[in-house]
């Protein structure tokens, strides 16, 4: 029968009642049909009803359902196992359903656990050559012959030869050794939900040729692992994730207007204190010592002293653009010419001078071409020599 | 403005825009048990301290007396759906996070079976009437959010 991303139609059904969720459905009443149309197809209904499940099988056209979905098997199976996003498979008509819709989306997600894909004997024999141990094999010269009976079974063998391991279809005429049982049993033994000694002592495996070499075998692979295994056993967690947008206005004041007024022309503007005489850069309207206010503008720099530098290494996001800025780059504290002594003002330091800059040094404004009377009309300060 | 009547503003300008703050909140492994219990089995859990005995909700992973760690299933208590007003306020200003629409009330409830109070919407009253000691009910969301608000409000048990 068909399968799609390793799993089959039947599957989903098939696994229905282990996955169901009593609890999830209370006062819960619909029927589901589906009409699943392609290879490995067929007709089904799911009733949920008194927290109970009945899943059938329907030859023949659909009863009365609260909602059909009309899916292609592809699409349905690759839906369940969310290798497809459903929302797409509507949208190309792939997924179509006729009736109350909402129960698709309300019903369901609380009715079943999640589907996850049925291990086969298959996948298991198959995956042998990966699990296949090198180091454990040196001399080993075996054959292991599986004749798995059952739906999912099959005929292979496991040729280890030279240190490495390859896989057939179909039984070798002279196995070392050759082991039969139902596909489930071997499944089962290998996920471990199935004690070997048990299996063996109640005739579940039958094994033929070399015992010792049967025993043998388990060391030379790895044990399988279930894909996606984690994700089952995991827990859900709660993240939720928001973009929340913040408008903002920002008026310069009359101080700030005049600062970036002059930043455009390539000037530094201070106010000058009328009671104490200290500078302020950027100007502001009060003096914080004297509390008086200060309307008076003095130009300032161009040139600087570096008072203090602080050289980031963290690399952290731009707030206006999110991008993360190049580490490492430095802040520096300049006392402008013409300011008074306690008064810094920061600035970056051209990178190109991150390894030379020291407190004392004179530096320079470098100036944007285009200036729009902002903070970026100065691009940083670098060394003036 | 008065103010500014001296003042030179011939300079000055007005900047606005907008910021995108991408943000992401994750509520950790109690956090989540919690709010998947609200959302499908419409029940409130707490953690019981096994040394001091608190029962603490919304549950959190360690006691804050004597630092046991909380998590493990054994202390996951289930709490009532009912409980009392510890104390309230009346919400009675208008913001885009908020909830509702103001007014509203805001209420520390203690549910039954816990020691601490939490903090949540109370429905279905006048704000004149509410006092200290009402006895009140979840009223759980139709609509997941994922969140404590999975619980949509509490409203009085009419005696």
């Amino acid at each position: 029968m068909a399968e799609y991303y390793g799993s089959k139609v039947v599957d989903i059904f098939n696994t229905m009642p282990v996955r169901f969720k009593p609890d999830g459905v209370k006062g819960v009443d619909v029927t589901i049909g589906y009409d699943i149309l392609g290879e490995g197809g067929g007709t089904w209904v799911v009733t949920i009803k008194d927290a109970a499940l009945k899943v059938e099988k329907i030859a023949g056209d659909l009863p009365k359902c609260s909602v059909v979905m009309t899916a292609d098997a592809e699409a349905f199976v690759g839906g369940a196992l969310g290798k497809i996003d459903p929302g797409e498979a509507f949208a190309s008509g792939k997924i179509k359903v006729a009736g109350d819709i909402i129960i698709l989306g309300n019903v369901l997600p609380k009715a079943f656990e999640k589907f996850t894909p049925i291990v086969r004997a298959r996948a298991i024999v198959e995956s042998m050559v990966e699990r296949f141990r090198p180091e454990k094999a040196e001399g080993v010269d075996l054959k292991i012959g599986y004749d798995l009976s059952g739906e999912d079974g099959g005929a292979w063998t496991a040729i280890v030869k030279d240190g490495t391991c390859t896989v057939k279809e179909g039984l070798d005429p002279d196995c070392t050794v050759t082991m039969r049982m139902v596909s489930e049993v071997f499944v089962g033994l290998n996920l471990g939900k199935i004690d070997p000694a048990a299996a063996f002592g109640s005739g579940q495996v039958k094994i033929e040729g070399d015992m010792m070499a049967a025993g043998a075998t388990a060391k030379l692979f790895k044990k399988f692992e279930v894909a996606g295994a984690e994700e089952k056993q995991g827990e859900e967690l709660i993240s939720l994730k928001c973009i929340p947008s913040i408008r903002h206005r920002f008026a310069t004041g009359s101080h700030m207007g005049k600062w970036f007024k002059g930043l455009k022309e390539k000037k530094f503007y201070a106010t000058q204190c009328p009671v104490c005489g200290r500078t302020q850069i950027p100007p502001r309207e009060v003096c914080a010592v004297c509390r008086v206010r200060c309307d008076e503008f003095i130009e300032v720099g161009p040139k600087g002293t570096v008072t203090m530098i602080d050289t980031v290494y963290y690399a952290s996001p731009d707030p206006l653009t999110g991008k993360v800025r190049q580490t490492p780059y430095a802040a520096l504290f300049l006392v402008m010419d013409g300011s008074t002594p306690s008064e810094s003002f920061a600035h970056e330091l051209n990178p190109k001078d991150l390894d030379r800059i020291e407190s004392g040094m004179k530096v320079r404004p470098v100036w944007a071409k285009e200036r729009t009377g902002s903070y970026r009309d100065l691009l940083y300060f670098e060394i003036d020599d | 403005m008065s103010v500014c009547r001296n003042i030179n503003t011939k300079d000055c300008f007005v900047m606005t825009g907008k910021m995108a703050l991408p943000n992401q909140y994750f509520a950790g492994r109690v956090g989540s048990k919690f709010i998947i219990s609200l959302r499908d089995a419409k029940k409130i859990l707490g953690v019981k301290c096994p040394k001091c005995g608190l029962v603490y909700v919304p549950p959190r992973e360690y006691c804050e007396k004597d630092l046991e760690k909380l998590d493990q299933d054994q202390n996951w208590v289930e709490l009532g759906n009912e409980g009392v007003i510890t104390n309230f306020t009346i919400v009675n200003y208008n913001d885009k996070h908020l909830p509702r629409r103001a007014p509203y009330v805001l209420a520390l409830i203690k549910v039954e079976g816990a020691d601490t109070p939490f903090a949540h919407i109370v429905e279905g009253i006048e704000s004149e009437h509410m006092k200290i000691g009402m006895r009140v009910k979840a009223v759980f969301a139709e609509q997941t959010t994922h969140t404590i608000l999975d619980i949509d409000h509490f409203e009085p048990i009419r005696a």
